[in-house]
């Protein structure tokens, strides 16, 4: 079903927004269904046609004051029009007193109503985190998420290629699992993913051959994180002798996730190679390159640099004989 | 990627206590004997049917319809064995 019912943003933001009921009950006709917010504003003036009544309407101090100054008949009429499109519902910030007929109105419309004792300034930029937060792009990923040094990596590849069995060690050597194989990524503003697990696996992983593990059991609170941001794709894969693998770091890959892009490093596997230390060496060469150092690029700057001096040398040498 | 075949079926959880923990590591053991990729899905959610964990999470309850998508070499004899080990409820 799309979209979030009142009574569930009810719920949501209640506590934050410090929302109170003001109208008889939280049955709304219409579900919230995008992160925008209203203001009826021109809408009370009696032109309804551009009206976005599928929205949360905010009736401040402007509306309320044009209310008030309104003929109490002309009031009624134009407040039912306005509750009789199906309003997700309505609230009122600043503590403000609903005028005439608006709480009757509203509960016989079922549209619900809230106050606050919030400014509306800062109420509007409350409610916009509560309904972005719910409406926020989300996908789920086959792999695992592990805090490593600070820096978000995930571990993707086919099944059973060992990405639990790499999170595990990571956890064994002190960074933090935030979810095993399934994690949930939603996008922040335009550009942060922010990763998460899920509710009935917690931090639980199945290591093949022995079973179903609990992390925060095993290893205590150091070893879990709720959520972290998504920073770093490390693809694992079957070593194959026909692929060509990066083997500078000069050119970066990168893949997109709900259209973000983050860098991807693919590695190799097979027996006898620790892929734990190479994870960990990719977090820590992405915090480096976060620093504004590039160790391959650097590299390659001084290789020129002594290749230009060789010649430079031997162009010195030329022809002086002992 | 063999060409990108794709085969789909939909089958209803049988059984009465849903896809508790053990139907779901018979699933899954199941499932892992193909070389396709499997997926399950319902409710908007889609989890790799060779994981023990994403099938447990999807916490399928008797009556829910069970989309079982095959991707690879072997997808159709891999989705219906699926479907049928479903469908026989996991001789519960």
């Amino acid at each position: 079903m799309i979209g979030m019912t009142v009574a569930a943003f009810y719920e949501r933001a209640r506590e934050r927004c410090r929302l109170r009921l003001l109208s008889h009950s939280l049955h709304s006709r219409s579900r919230l269904v995008c992160a925008e917010i209203n203001r009826p504003q021109l809408a009370l003036t009696g032109y309804m046609e551009d009206f976005l009544w599928d929205r949360l309407q905010i009736l401040g101090r402007t509306e309320v004051n044009y209310l008030e100054k309104l003929e109490p008949r002309e009031r009624g009429k134009i407040l039912s029009q306005i509750l009789g499109f199906a309003i997700p519902c309505v609230v009122l910030p600043r503590g403000l007193q609903a005028p005439e007929p608006l709480v009757l109105l509203a509960s016989q419309n079922e549209v619900p109503l809230f106050g606050t004792e919030m400014e509306t300034i800062e109420f509007v930029s409350e409610v916009s985190a509560v309904l972005e937060e719910a409406f926020a792009p989300a996908t789920t990923v086959h792999g695992s998420l592990v805090d490593v040094y600070g820096v978000g990596l995930l571990l993707t590849g086919r099944s059973a290629i060992g990405k639990s069995e790499t999170a595990l060690d990571l956890v064994e050597r002190g960074h933090r699992l935030v979810a095993d194989d399934i994690v949930t990524i939603r996008r922040r503003r335009s550009a942060i993913l922010i990763g998460s697990g899920n509710e009935l696996l917690r931090h639980c992983m199945e290591i093949r051959g022995l079973g179903i593990i609990d992390v925060q059991s095993i290893f205590g609170i150091r070893a879990i994180r709720g959520f972290k941001r998504v920073e770093v794709e490390v693809k694992l894969q079957e070593w194959n002798a026909d692929e060509r693998y990066e083997r500078l770091g000069l050119q970066e890959r990168e893949t997109a996730i709900l259209g973000v892009t983050i860098p991807l490093v693919e590695i190799p596997i097979f027996p006898g190679k620790n892929i734990t230390v190479i994870a960990e060496a990719v977090a820590l060469n992405y915090l480096v390159k976060a620093y504004g150092y590039h160790p391959a690029a650097r590299f390659s700057d001084n290789l020129l640099e002594v290749i230009r001096r060789k010649r430079a040398l031997s162009r010195l040498a030329e022809g002086d004989s002992e | 990627m063999d060409g990108g075949r794709v085969h789909e079926a939909k089958v209803t959880v049988c059984n009465v206590p849903g896809i508790h923990a053990r139907p779901a590591a018979i699933l899954v053991q199941r499932a892992s004997l193909f070389k396709a990729d499997l997926f399950l899905a319902t409710r908007g959610l889609t989890v790799n049917a060779k994981s023990i964990m994403g099938v447990m999470m999807l916490a399928a309850e008797t009556g829910t319809e069970l989309t079982i998508r095959g991707e690879g070499p072997d997808e159709r004899e891999a989705v219906e064995a699926l479907c049928s080990l479903v469908a026989s409820g996991f001789g519960e």
